[in-house]
């Protein structure tokens, strides 16, 4: 049967091909050198922190179609409940890292439960203001969290891994073993969207009515990937929590979880790689202008403006749809 | 329990949830005609405000302030929509919304550069001040203002809705566009009026609700969240929804804050939370609109 | 007789004081072609609608194989071996052709994998080139889907909706918007699928489908008003009253 043809096949040209296959070990590269890079080692880890919540989101937000507002909440749990298991509780370090990953965890699978069941564009408010409601708890519970002055009081100095002592204390020892836990982070994800549930979370962003016909309970694949989702921006948060030793209320704010957004969108949506140029564009634009000005939000604002009417794929999702010939 | 007490927060109430009306009312016509979310619009409110203060100190007078600002932001609101939010329509449903997220974000810092990052106190106009003996209770004159402002506006807007053509329009464009562009309406037009109208109704709600608050550029974040707990608990795109939720809303802060003031803020969301479990499309929502 | 492969009893319809469908019955043997026809605004969409899954009936049952389908969510509706092309295009723009259709067979396996790497499913692989070559999209298996020209996007819906293997296939209007020739093409497919399944199929283009089809339902404001071999239909009055002076074009 021959319908009309046309020759518009866009086949993956070899080299990048090859690129993506092995986009895990090229995105640790790229990030090993990032503190060689960058003029303060502050900025690397807050990228590499950054970049990771990004990642999370982007899991929902760019391959399963979801926006949401309110990863800030989760993000904001994995920091608070490794601080409070340290500082508290006097949790061994991987300890508090599990239970600040299972808090986000599980939830996100509460939130993602309520906002999932609401029809589509109800989503992206629903989320916010879930999120806020953990933002005002988090406020009230002072005697747990330190209300507005945020949580303090559980620096971790250094780690001893095997036998080996690592000073957290020292900026470069500090950003690599951030980058370890960043490192395992992103082989999780990239086998996520390697497997099958990646196909039907990328169908479900691509036609979710379809998708549901075709046989799989949308519902049901969105919560997954709401909840693997959080647990990405939790992890996200302890090591923000490890490397700041303070956890500021602010985290929690639906500010943050716009910032997310920020972040994810400029870089690129949909692309694996993306949401770390995203955190390092932003946080760079923030270091810049601030050189100048104290109001660098509304640089950096109006430049995500910028990107959302004319380059929505983001900067390196436009760079990737370039090369590919599109 | 003093009668007296409850009374006058009940009444507190009604006048807080008054100004979530106009918010959530905003929202939710720009949303049932559009489709778009508009995040920029606790900013909005916020600008309203300020807009209020500026002309208000300009003019000397709060009553051109109130006459002035929503107006003025409405027309704001109108350029908005039609140089930023129309090219994105024809794009993915995502896209209107991340764009008045931004937007919400630069206005904010635009007031800041402006206005300082202080909060400015706005004085009641003095005609408003004081307070009135309605037998229950004495009730700040203010508020009684305000409440009667809202219930005119809602009648007014009722009207224009239901008896007008462009109300007709606006309700039925909402369900079919086509049909409407068909029929040789200017769709285009009527959604630059709608946002128009919507954000003028926020920003009302703005300069309505500054001398209860301090007018500072933070004003309108929570705002942003209080309109999404009273459209999703009165259910999207419905007008009767946003008035009820409102009242609901505004009520039950006000009343919590009488018992436990530190959980005021939290009841309105654990309400939210209660409807997503139980009627997921709010009270007044159709149920499972695709 | 044994029992057949879906009935319908009483089926009706009604979206608050509208009443789409009303009082449809009928029941349909296995590897059949039938056509639902009738004006705009008959209810045939919600007639497929109720028949895919995604809307339940207000009133009236459905048995496929025997089982009452009331209560069933729809995305278990492919998995009992209920599938559907549409009327719009519904496709998965931004994916390959290849993995629009590869994904409509993934459905069927019912664990959430996460861990595992999608590209050693090759059955899934083989069972899609399979579909694709059915429908003669071979050789575009790695184009993106949203620069098909329409006809191959038509014949993509086939495709995805064919991959599960259904033994009830739903056509909702195949050769919408298709030329005489395209047209022509997609019949000679539907006919080859006839074969081996069981086919209904709504359309508007009469000789289309008097030469196809078995058997024709013809629905006029949400009631069956005729049902039968497309000789009967095309001599019964009431049929005719119904269609006088539409224009199906390519008749």
């Amino acid at each position: 049967m021959t319908l009309s043809a046309q020759s518009l096949d866009a086949a993956p040209r070899p080299l990048r091909a090859r690129l993506a296959a092995r986009r895990v070990p090229l995105s640790i590269l790229a990030l090993s050198l990032l503190p060689w890079i960058l003029p303060s080692e502050a900025l690397a880890v807050n990228v590499l922190v950054y970049g990771l919540v990004a990642v999370g989101y982007n899991l929902l937000f760019g391959y399963t179609g979801l926006l949401s507002f309110g990863h800030a909440a989760f993000f904001g749990t994995g920091a608070y409940v490794t601080g409070i298991a340290i500082g508290r509780f006097d949790a061994p370090l991987f300890a508090a890292l599990a239970f600040g990953v299972a808090a986000g965890g599980a939830l996100a699978f509460v939130i993602g439960l309520l906002s999932i069941r609401t029809r589509g564009i109800y989503f992206s408010m629903v989320t916010l203001a879930l999120s806020q409601l953990v933002y005002y708890i988090a406020l009230q519970a002072s005697s747990w969290t330190g209300g507005e002055n945020g949580l303090r009081g559980f620096t971790v100095s250094e780690l001893n891994l095997f036998g080996w002592t690592v000073d957290f204390l020292d900026p470069v020892e500090k950003y690599y073993v951030i980058m370890a836990f960043t490192a395992a982070a992103l082989w999780f994800v990239s086998r996520i969207l390697n497997s099958p549930f990646g196909s039907v979370i990328e169908a479900i962003r691509e036609n979710e009515t379809r998708a549901r016909a075709c046989g799989y309970d949308v519902e049901r694949t969105k919560l997954i990937s709401f909840t693997l989702s959080g647990l990405i921006c939790a992890l996200a948060g302890t090591l923000f929590a490890l490397h700041l030793a303070i956890v500021p209320l602010d985290i929690l704010h639906y500010h943050t979880s716009g910032m997310i957004v920020m972040m994810t969108l400029l870089g690129g949506a949909g692309s694996f790689f993306g949401p770390f140029v995203g955190a390092f564009a932003f946080l760079l634009m923030e270091d810049v202008v601030s050189l100048w000005t104290p109001h660098w939000q509304i640089v950096v604002g109006s430049v995500f403006i910028l990107f959302v009417l004319f380059l929505p794929k983001g900067i390196w999702g436009t760079l990737m749809a370039w090369r590919a010939g599109r | 329990m003093d009668a007296e007490l409850v009374a006058m927060q009940l009444f507190s109430g009604v006048a807080l949830g008054a100004i979530l009306i106009m918010v959530a009312l905003g929202l939710s016509i720009i949303f049932g005609m559009l489709g778009v979310v508009n995040f920029a619009h606790g900013a909005l409110f916020m600008v309203g405000a300020y807009a209020g203060l500026w002309v208000a100190s300009l003019t000397g007078s709060f009553w051109w302030g109130l006459l002035v600002a929503p107006v003025a932001i409405g027309l704001f609101g109108m350029a908005i929509e039609r140089v930023l939010i129309r090219p994105l329509y024809r794009r993915s449903v995502d896209d209107p919304l991340l764009l008045t997220f931004g937007l919400g974000y630069v206005l904010v810092e635009a007031v800041r550069i402006l206005f300082g990052s202080d909060g400015i106190p706005f004085p009641t106009p003095p005609e408003l001040a004081g307070v009135a003996d309605l037998g229950i209770g004495f009730f700040p004159i203010y508020r009684l203002f305000v409440v009667g402002v809202v219930a005119a506006v809602l009648i007014l807007v009722w009207l224009c809705l239901e008896k007008t053509r462009f109300g007709l329009i606006v309700r039925a464009g909402a369900r079919d566009p086509l049909i409407m562009r068909v029929l040789g309406v200017d769709i285009a037009r009527v959604w630059l009026l709608v946002f128009g109208l919507g954000v003028g109704l926020t920003a009302l709600g703005g300069v309505l609700a500054a001398p209860m608050r301090n007018v500072n550029p933070e004003m309108g974040s929570l705002v942003l969240a209080e309109a999404f707990v009273v459209t999703v608990i009165g259910g999207m795109g419905s007008l009767v929804g946003a008035v009820v939720a409102g009242l609901l809303v505004g009520v039950a802060i006000s009343m919590t804050a009488l018992f436990a003031p530190e959980m005021a803020t939290i009841v309105m969301f654990a309400l939210m939370a209660l409807v997503l479990l139980v009627r997921p499309q709010g009270l007044f929502g159709k149920p499972g609109r695709a | 007789m044994s029992t057949p492969l879906l009935a319908v009893e009483n089926i009706g319809r009604r979206f608050g004081g509208f009443v789409a469908l009303e009082g449809v019955s009928a029941s349909f043997e296995p590897n059949r072609v039938t056509a639902v026809i009738g004006p705009n605004g008959a209810g045939k969409s919600t007639f497929f609608n109720v028949l895919s899954g995604v809307l339940p009936p207000s009133t009236g049952t459905m048995r496929f194989k025997g089982r009452d389908l009331a209560g069933t969510p729809q995305h278990r509706f492919a998995h009992l071996g209920i599938a559907r092309s549409y009327q719009i295009t519904n496709i998965f723009p931004e994916l390959s052709v290849h993995e629009n259709v590869r994904i409509a067979a993934q459905a069927f396996r019912s664990r959430y994998e996460i861990w595992r790497d999608r590209a050693t499913l090759t059955e899934l692989d083989d069972k899609a080139a399979a579909a694709l070559a059915a429908v003669g999209l071979a050789h575009r298996g790695s184009a993106t889907a949203k620069f098909l020209a329409h006809g191959q996007q038509r014949a993509l819906e086939i495709a995805i909706a064919l991959v599960t293997d259904p033994e009830l296939l739903l056509l909702d209007e195949p050769t919408a918007g298709m030329g005489p020739e395209e047209t022509k093409e997609m019949v000679a497919l539907i006919e080859k699928l006839a074969a081996e399944r069981t086919i209904l199929l709504v359309e508007h283009k009469m000789k289309m489908i008097l030469g196809l089809s078995d058997r024709i339902l013809v629905l006029h404001h949400g009631r069956l008003i005729a049902d039968g071999s497309p000789q009967q239909i095309q001599s019964d009055p009431e049929v005719r009253r119904v269609y006088l002076g539409q224009n199906d074009g390519y008749a």
